[in-house]
């Protein structure tokens, strides 16, 4: 393999202060290009996984290497700016900002890279175009149905052009078409080039995947 | 992130909770007016201090009768005859004005003046505090020497904007109305019942441009104060009493050695009787004004104690909005936003919320600084400076972020996996 894996962990080991193990020791890669889903059952620790691949928390045994580069020992703006320029982030509830419109929310993450004004709306027309909502951009989270909101929150984790799209059980709060819509969605991210790890419980988006992680206890299984 | 979008972002913060904004604001804004305030005080005392000052000139002094004092026979009191004699012994002083006001009737054309407040003076007058424009000519030695019977009139003042009190109190006498409609340059008045001739006619500033300390006691007619101890004096051995000398050393640095000289020749002449005071005008100016300023410095710290309540209100309002936003933050940072990010976010919300009350307390002190001043009675009180204003705007905008940053710094250092758990 030419390329180094997106994503490559070994022995990953997470524990909670007072001592609780919520991972106790994974190893598995993610290579450029692959959709693979995390499932299993809750509290098993899938969450925790996804927290520390989008380095928004820190291991407490093994080593994560993302796209080959090794992320101990990094500093809190270290992790910042590579979690904006290589990652983008999905929620289950979609976590738009309430105030600022579709439009804003895509073109926030480009903000905090620093990029000016102009590109950086236009880039986010053409995510909201990409994900279906060109004609919304205006609309505020509120007046968008929950399949909207989602869309709104793929087209936010793409503005930066990650390498990684994780996703924590994106579907979990919508209904069966606008699930199959987002599932959809991320199948043709996938088919372009994007790598994608997602947690979920939902069978037919495991089905989809072309790997299934799955984690009991801390393990995987 | 660009500065107007993260102001735009702050405005729409501060909006969307107009009434927790506006309680930390008020405080904010009472301190902004009341430091605005002091501040225009204390530049329209200094205003008034120099003008006046430099009026009064760098030695004066003013000799009285000393209060309630029983002469043991031996004196003659304070007199014309002092003055001359002042003028004599010591010939370097820059003004000796001796000086005697009644209460008198005027005469003029069938008319009858009640209660013409008449001073006697030397052309001495002229040399200090004079804010006068004079028509015609002002006393002159000659008509000291000569005991002439002439008069200058005075105008009455009037005002630029008239007060409303002096609705009130500004009592317009007979002889204000008199002086305002006729003109006498040139004519004959009696004064009481000897005649006298008005050579000039004096118009002081508008009241509320005066820069005089004691404005309100010029008289309304001068004449010499020989002429005035002729014909108003009893006619016995007070007829040379005057009520004050008023003396001007012209340097600041003599004028001790010349107050101390004053008192050793009026002693002598009053046969070792101290039945006079000197009194030391500006002393007495700069003790009130160093009273103005005590009161000035309460107005500063009662400014500043409301402006620190104001940012405590604001570090309130910090904390409860992060304690509400704790999931934004989350996700902010998931997204990309680092902690410098998070913390100048708060900073400029706290900022943008302090300038806004330093704003609206601007407006305040400017509208109450305009009030006060349209009631008169505070000539003291200088228009706020466009530095001012933007001074305490700027410091209220500083107060409220200092007051921000240790909840800001705490939102900043959130562990973005907990926040997103928030809510």
């Amino acid at each position: 393999m030419s390329a180094p894996a997106a994503i490559t962990v070994e022995n990953l080991a997470r524990t909670y202060q007072g001592g609780y193990q919520a991972l106790k020791g994974v190893t598995f890669s993610v290579a450029a290009g692959e959709f693979a889903a995390i499932m299993g059952p809750s509290g098993c620790g899938k969450s925790t996984l996804l927290n520390i691949l989008g380095l928004l928390d820190r291991p407490t045994g093994g080593t994560y290497r993302l796209e080959g580069a090794l992320t101990a020992g990094l500093g809190d703006a270290e992790l910042t700016a590579l979690r904006r320029a290589r990652i983008g982030f999905v929620f289950q509830a979609f976590n738009l900002l309430p105030r600022l419109s579709a439009l804003e929310n895509v073109a926030l993450p480009m903000a905090y890279a620093g990029a000016a004004v102009a590109p950086r709306l236009e880039r986010a027309r053409a995510l909201l175009d990409r994900v279906g909502l060109g004609r919304k951009g205006e609309h505020t989270p509120l007046q968008l149905s929950g399949g909207e909101r989602q869309r709104v929150g793929i087209a936010r984790a793409l503005a930066n052009k990650p390498a990684l799209l994780l996703a924590d059980e994106p579907t979990g709060n919508l209904d069966s078409t606008s699930s199959a819509e987002i599932l959809a969605l991320f199948k043709e991210l996938n088919a372009e080039g994007t790598t994608i790890v997602l947690v979920t419980h939902d069978p037919a988006i495991g089905a989809s995947a072309q790997r299934v992680l799955r984690v009991k206890d801390g393990l995987l299984a | 992130m660009n500065a107007r979008e993260a102001l735009r972002a702050g405005v729409r913060e501060i909006s969307a909770n107009k009434f927790r904004s506006a309680l930390s604001f008020t405080a904010v804004s009472v301190g902004v007016a009341s430091l605005l305030y002091t501040l225009a005080q204390t530049q329209g005392m200094k205003q008034a201090l120099e003008r006046n000052l430099e009026l009064m000139g760098p030695g004066r002094m003013t000799i009285e009768k000393k209060r309630d004092y029983v002469s043991k026979g031996l004196s003659g009191g304070l007199t014309y005859a002092d003055a001359v004699a002042l003028r004599r012994e010591l010939p370097d002083l820059y003004m000796v004005d001796p000086r005697s006001s009644y209460s008198l009737t005027v005469h003029y054309g069938g008319r009858k003046l009640e209660g013409v407040d008449v001073a006697g003076t030397t052309p001495d007058f002229r040399k200090r505090d004079w804010v006068y424009t004079l028509r015609g000519r002002f006393l002159n030695e000659w008509d000291v020497a000569n005991r002439a019977r002439v008069a200058v009139l005075v105008q009455p003042a009037g005002w630029v904007k008239k007060p409303f009190w002096a609705k009130f109190w500004g009592r317009e006498d007979d002889y204000d109305k008199f002086a305002a409609r006729v003109d006498v340059l040139g004519q004959r008045v009696r004064i009481v019942d000897s005649v006298y001739t008005v050579v000039g006619v004096l118009t002081p500033p508008p009241r509320d441009l005066d820069p005089r300390w004691d404005s309100w006691s010029t008289p309304n007619a001068f004449v010499p104060i020989t002429a005035f101890q002729q014909t108003f004096g009893k006619g016995d051995a007070s007829a040379d009493l005057v009520d004050e000398i008023r003396v001007e050393t012209g340097d600041e640095r003599t004028l001790a050695a010349r107050r101390r000289q004053i008192e050793a020749i009026l002693k002598r002449r009053h046969r070792g009787e101290e039945d006079f005071e000197i009194k030391d005008q500006r002393e007495e100016i700069e003790s009130e004004m160093e009273n103005m300023r005590k009161y000035v410095k309460a107005g500063l710290a009662l400014g500043i104690v409301a402006l620190l309540a104001g940012g405590i209100g604001i570090m309130n309002v910090t904390l409860a909005t992060i304690f509400a936003r704790v999931r934004e933050i989350g996700v902010r940072r998931a997204i990309g936003a680092g902690r410098d990010d998070i913390l100048a976010q708060f900073l400029l919300e706290a900022a943008m919320l302090g300038a806004a009350g330093g704003l609206a307390g601007v407006g305040l002190g400017l509208g109450g600084v305009k009030w006060l001043s349209g009631l008169g009675g505070t000539r003291d009180l200088a228009q706020p400076t466009v530095l001012h204003c933007l001074g305490v705007v700027a410091l209220a905008s500083a107060v409220s972020a200092g007051f921000a940053l240790v909840p800001a710094w705490r939102a900043s250092r959130l562990d973005p996996v907990e926040a997103l758990k928030a809510e």
